[in-house]
């Protein structure tokens, strides 16, 4: 298992504080130890019908914070990556709903001295409805406590294994691209923008759904159950919007923390108590957005940070992104 | 309404072209039988020889890893955080629990002796209790099929008495609490 997959939380704002529409990226997992995945929700501005957006990942594993939060680097030689590319569309069918649809494609490539693969497949989807319970009326300044009221957002997302797990029939850990398990989860941003400036806090919590395995990377076992821990996520960003003329284009720049936190797997019911893992990134993004056009395009960076005590049990990376998207009015 | 669709059809393609194993997963029990004895990587079947490096260069064989022991583990390492977890976990719950048995890790991805060894460095397993051997031509990776986590155990007639992942180390231990 990730990560696969994977993981890696990423986190755009800019898109939202530039044209409207907002990527919240994405935990995947190690290409080659935990299943991959990028699980993205899209939001819809509030003046539009859709959302599309396409994008591109780069994630550069280099070393892992072992079980006591060490960070320990890759055997020499080595060089693992993988790519993601991914496709997402968001449709509000109703006032303050709307339904969201994320199908990333992964390429592992991975290379060792004495082994290299490369292999692709689908990655597990997302696919999600939002309630914005309540909307942020920006303002360029504060008159009254009202301006002060943040935009509001609940949402519910299921992640699909429609990704190469170590339950397929797929001998090398190399290959996989998905964790193999169905994960429910609740999702709550808060966001504020005073322009130029914005803020918001993104919170996650995910539990999955216990699944019967009886077979491990090509290999039948005795079949027993197993269900990985529930998962907590939480993004705080901010940004500053600078326009470009009077025409409405908008270069916006955020930088963003997240800390994600994975509970411990358990097998029959018992729980394996080292399983759980941590992780804490930064991240930094820019974007452009052409408000009459509703085309907007954004490049960002998330960086684990390679120290003692930001992480456990898990990969360190460095993700790189680029998309594009289309609002549909 | 056209939106709608291209959503529906990205959702139907997406489950479609997905793993029908994890998106219903089974509970069926599908090993086959094998004959007990025979060559091969499956639990009952008889190991076949090898012979590969440890990383200080010395060769190890099947019958060099049983001598004088009741049985072998091998334990299949790319030296990523789950395999620390379960080394880490072999290390200081099991070994000290079956001092009669060998324990290797098998590095399948270093390439060569020094780079294995600069592996096992790294990874903080320098001068502890494991024999790391250096699987070069990966000889153990196909005698046994093995991968990422991937956990066997020989008896010391060169039976396969598990081959599977670690998971949380509960079946190598009543494994090898059942060697005779």
């Amino acid at each position: 298992m990730n990560i696969n997959i994977k993981s890696k939380c990423y986190f755009i704002s800019a898109a939202l504080l530039a044209g409207g529409a907002a990527l919240f990226p994405s935990h995947s997992q190690a290409a080659s130890c935990c299943g991959g995945s990028s699980a993205a929700s899209l939001s819809v501005p509030k003046y539009a019908t859709a959302v599309a957006d396409l994008s591109f990942d780069t994630e550069v594993y280099d070393g892992y914070w072992n079980q006591n939060g060490k960070h320990v680097i890759d055997p020499p030689g080595s060089d693992l990556k993988q790519y993601r590319l991914n496709t997402g569309l968001a449709y509000r069918f109703a006032t303050d709903w709307q339904a969201s649809i994320a199908v990333p494609y992964v390429f592992n490539v991975n290379k060792y001295s004495g082994q290299s693969s490369q292999n692709n497949a689908l990655g597990d989807m997302t696919v999600a409805v939002t309630y914005e319970l309540l909307d942020d009326n920006s303002t360029g300044k504060v008159r009254s406590a009202n301006d002060l009221i943040p935009g509001v957002t609940l949402g519910l997302s299921l992640l699909v294994p429609s990704g190469v797990s170590p339950y397929d029939d797929q001998k090398s850990s190399f290959d996989i691209t998905g964790r193999g398990f169905y994960r429910l989860d609740g999702t709550l941003l808060i966001e504020k923008n005073i322009r130029p400036w914005n803020a918001s806090l993104a919170l996650g919590y995910g539990t999955y759904f216990e699944r019967s395995v009886n077979r491990e990377y090509g290999k039948y076992v005795a079949p027993y159950r197993k269900v990985l821990g529930d998962r907590f996520t939480t993004t705080l960003s901010s940004g500053y919007t600078y326009v470009l003329g009077t025409g409405g284009d908008s270069i916006a720049a955020t930088v963003s923390y997240t800390y994600m936190r994975e509970g411990n797997t358990s097998y029959d019911g018992v729980t394996d108590s080292g399983s759980g893992f941590e992780k804490q990134s930064v991240g930094g993004a820019l974007s452009y957005s052409c408000t009459d056009h509703n085309w907007g395009v954004r490049a960002g960076w998330n960086h684990a940070i390679q120290q003692k005590g930001w992480g456990r049990n898990f990969p360190t990376t460095d993700l790189f992104s680029v998309g594009v998207r289309y609002v549909f009015l | 309404m056209c939106f709608c669709k291209l959503f529906t059809m990205l959702l139907l393609l997406a489950v479609l072209t997905g793993c029908g194993d994890n998106l219903i997963p089974s509970n069926e029990d599908k090993r086959t039988t094998v004959q007990a004895g025979s060559g091969g990587s499956a639990v009952s079947q008889k190991t076949p020889d090898f012979a590969v490096p440890d990383i200080n260069g010395t060769t190890v064989t099947l019958s060099s890893s049983l001598a004088g022991k009741k049985g072998a583990v091998f334990y299949f390492t790319m030296w990523c955080p789950i395999c620390d977890t379960h080394m880490s976990a072999i290390q200081s719950s099991i070994i000290p629990q079956f001092p009669g048995v060998a324990f290797y890790l098998v590095d399948y991805v270093s390439g060569s002796v020094t780079g294995a060894a600069d592996a096992v460095t790294a990874s903080g397993y320098a001068g502890g209790v494991f024999t790391t051997l250096a699987d070069t031509n990966h000889t153990l990776l196909t005698n046994f099929q093995g991968t990422m986590g991937t956990t066997v155990v020989v008896d010391n007639n060169g039976i396969i008495k598990m081959n599977e992942d670690f998971r949380d180390g509960a079946t190598l231990h009543s494994v090898l609490a059942a060697l005779p």
